[in-house]
């Protein structure tokens, strides 16, 4: 086991009222290679786990463990090795990534801090080699990112992420914020990505298809708790919490006999 | 048939400047230009007295006429273009350089760190900065490098408060939480990320402080803190004609003059670049 995420709770201040628990026993496993979705409504606590896991914030009970590392008391050369072997990418393309660096400087920023190249050769080098791996043309490295779209900017996000060879991508909705035609792209980039770099994926998302794509793992998550976790095979085919039914019965389905009985049911059900 | 029209002329307003913005950009850049060149063409009988020609009206030979050691009035007002400017750019870098300083540690450091800066620069922001710039100068004895520098230590508190703001509301953008992920030191967090997206405002502060500082150094030179004559500063050419106002009067309005035109136009300047970069300022 890669990451454990073992019974954890995290309460947010919201003065005056008293602190709100958004996350109560939350237990996860990660493993080496595998791509696990994390899954559930809006507000139900997805992202706070995703920043959980990558030390930004700290729960208050439970406990974290990445390869040995207890995450939550890590420092020094724990620390180090936790924040080059754990990345992420953000949903929104515009926010993450800082305007006064140009591509080359975002992308090699990890190299720079990480000492992972010995000159500054060397790094542009494989930064190049990390644009052509996600599709980005390294002619572009001296630019700034203003003028790229955001499906080039979740590329240069993903490559700024993943040259330094992390184990772990945790990716907060990555293709929430893009153009429908260029979600597919992102998430076969992701999937090339985890196979040809044995990367765990921990993909958040409220979009079901998106995950069923992807993720041969899923967490549901309600309000703050673990409601149902298994396969994709489990999950999909014999849902057993009426709330993964019920996220499940959302999705959009793309033989249009299934999706017009659905709809009738539903129509059905509000009428009684 | 007639083509849509389309609102063209705005947009192009926008981009273009006007006639006002084109006086006090040539304003200022005359300013500059003198400040700079202005010394070099000075001629050298502007160091020595000629008491045989002192106090004499604007004439074709002294465009501003001559004070009261006869010294012609309009090369000293150039040559203290250069002092006066030169003296405010190092003022104003100088406590700005002070103020990120202190900003950049409130914003890093722990929560006690902050609160504590923050009073300290509350204190700063209450006392009226003129007044203590005037009693450090004293104390330090009289002299424009201790204006200069009284000026330098109470001028910070402004900046630093609005950059920590400032510096705080980036700190929540998604790329600062990225390259704590990508595990940057703290110093390069804020140098690398945090300020570069933060410093903005200064920009736009700065020419506004230029003008400002102008003012104060020239007032602090006159009440005889600041420059100390025979410095052709202006402040301090005023201080020295002001027994000569009835009977000669060019040399108290010129240095007077050059004083509030140069101060406003870097105030305008400030005012044009704020606007320019906030249209909704426009009108106020
Ligand atoms: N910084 C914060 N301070 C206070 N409350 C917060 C904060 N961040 C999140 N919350 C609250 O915690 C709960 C869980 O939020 P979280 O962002 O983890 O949900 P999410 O599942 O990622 O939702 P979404 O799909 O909308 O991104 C929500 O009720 C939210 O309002
Ligand atoms: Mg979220």
């Amino acid at each position: 086991m890669l990451m454990s995420i073992d019974s954890i709770s995290k309460s947010y201040n919201a003065f005056p009222n008293p602190p709100a628990k958004v996350l109560h026993d939350v237990t996860l496993n990660v493993d080496t290679g595998e791509a696990i979705g994390l899954v559930g409504e809006s507000g139900s606590g997805k992202s706070t786990i995703a920043k959980c896991m990558l030390a930004l914030i700290k729960p208050e009970e439970g406990a974290i463990t990445y390869d040995g590392i207890d995450v939550i008391h890590a420092r020094g050369e724990d620390l180090r090795r936790f924040r080059r072997e754990v990345q992420m990418v953000f949903q929104d393309p515009y926010g993450s990534l800082n305007p006064r660096m140009t591509v080359e400087e975002l992308i090699g920023e990890g190299l720079l801090i990480h000492k992972l190249e010995p000159t500054a050769a060397a790094r542009r080098a494989r930064v190049a080699e990390m644009m052509e791996m996600v599709g980005l043309n390294p002619n572009d490295m001296d630019r700034y990112t203003r003028s790229f779209s955001g499906g080039q900017r979740q590329r240069i996000a993903i490559a700024r992420a993943l040259v330094i060879r992390p184990r772990i991508l945790v990716c907060d909705e990555p293709v929430a914020a893009l153009d429908v035609s260029v979600q597919a792209q992102v998430i076969n980039l992701l999937q090339d990505m985890q196979k040809k770099l044995n990367l765990a994926i921990v993909f958040v998302a409220h979009d079901l298809a998106v995950v069923r794509h992807l993720c041969e793992k899923i967490v549901v998550l309600h309000k703050g708790k673990v409601v149902e976790q298994g396969t994709r095979e489990q999950i999909f085919d014999n849902p057993q919490m009426p709330y993964t039914q019920s996220l499940l019965a959302a999705v959009p389905v793309p033989d249009p006999v299934v999706g017009r009985a659905r709809r009738a049911a539903r129509r059905l059900e509000t009428a009684n | 048939m007639t083509a849509p029209a389309i609102a063209q002329p705005a947009a192009r307003r926008k981009e273009g400047f006007s006639a006002f913005e084109i006086f006090v950009f040539s304003l200022v850049v005359a300013l500059l230009a003198i400040a700079i060149f202005g010394p070099l063409l000075a001629p050298d009988s502007i160091y020595s007295s000629d008491i045989a020609n002192s106090l004499m009206p604007p004439s074709a030979a002294n465009w501003f006429g001559t004070d009261d050691q006869g010294r012609d009035v309009f090369w000293r007002l150039i040559v203290g273009a250069q002092t006066t400017l030169l003296s405010a750019f190092l003022v104003v870098t100088l406590y700005s350089l002070i103020g990120v300083t202190l900003a950049t540690v409130a914003a890093a450091g722990p929560r006690w760190l902050d609160e504590a800066l923050m009073r300290v620069t509350d204190i700063g922001l209450a006392l009226p900065g003129m007044i203590v710039a005037l009693g450090f100068a004293a104390a330090m004895g009289a002299s424009l490098r201790s204006a200069v520098i009284a000026m330098a230590i109470t001028g910070w508190p402004i900046t630093a408060r609005m950059l920590r703001g400032i510096m705080r509301q980036t700190m929540e953008q998604p790329f600062v939480a990225g390259a704590q992920v990508l595990g940057v030191s703290k110093w390069r967090l804020m140098t690398k990320h945090v300020l570069p997206n933060s410093l903005d405002v200064l920009i736009v502060k700065w020419a506004g402080d230029i003008g400002t500082t102008v003012l104060v150094l020239a007032s602090l030179s006159f009440i005889g803190v600041g420059a100390q004559p025979p410095s052709a500063e202006w402040g301090a050419t005023i201080a020295s004609a002001r027994g000569y106002v009835s009977t000669a009067w060019w040399t108290v309005v010129a240095p007077g003059a050059a004083v509030a035109i140069t101060s406003i136009a870097f105030g305008l300047l400030g005012d044009i670049i704020q606007v320019r970069r906030d249209p909704s300022l426009r009108g106020n």
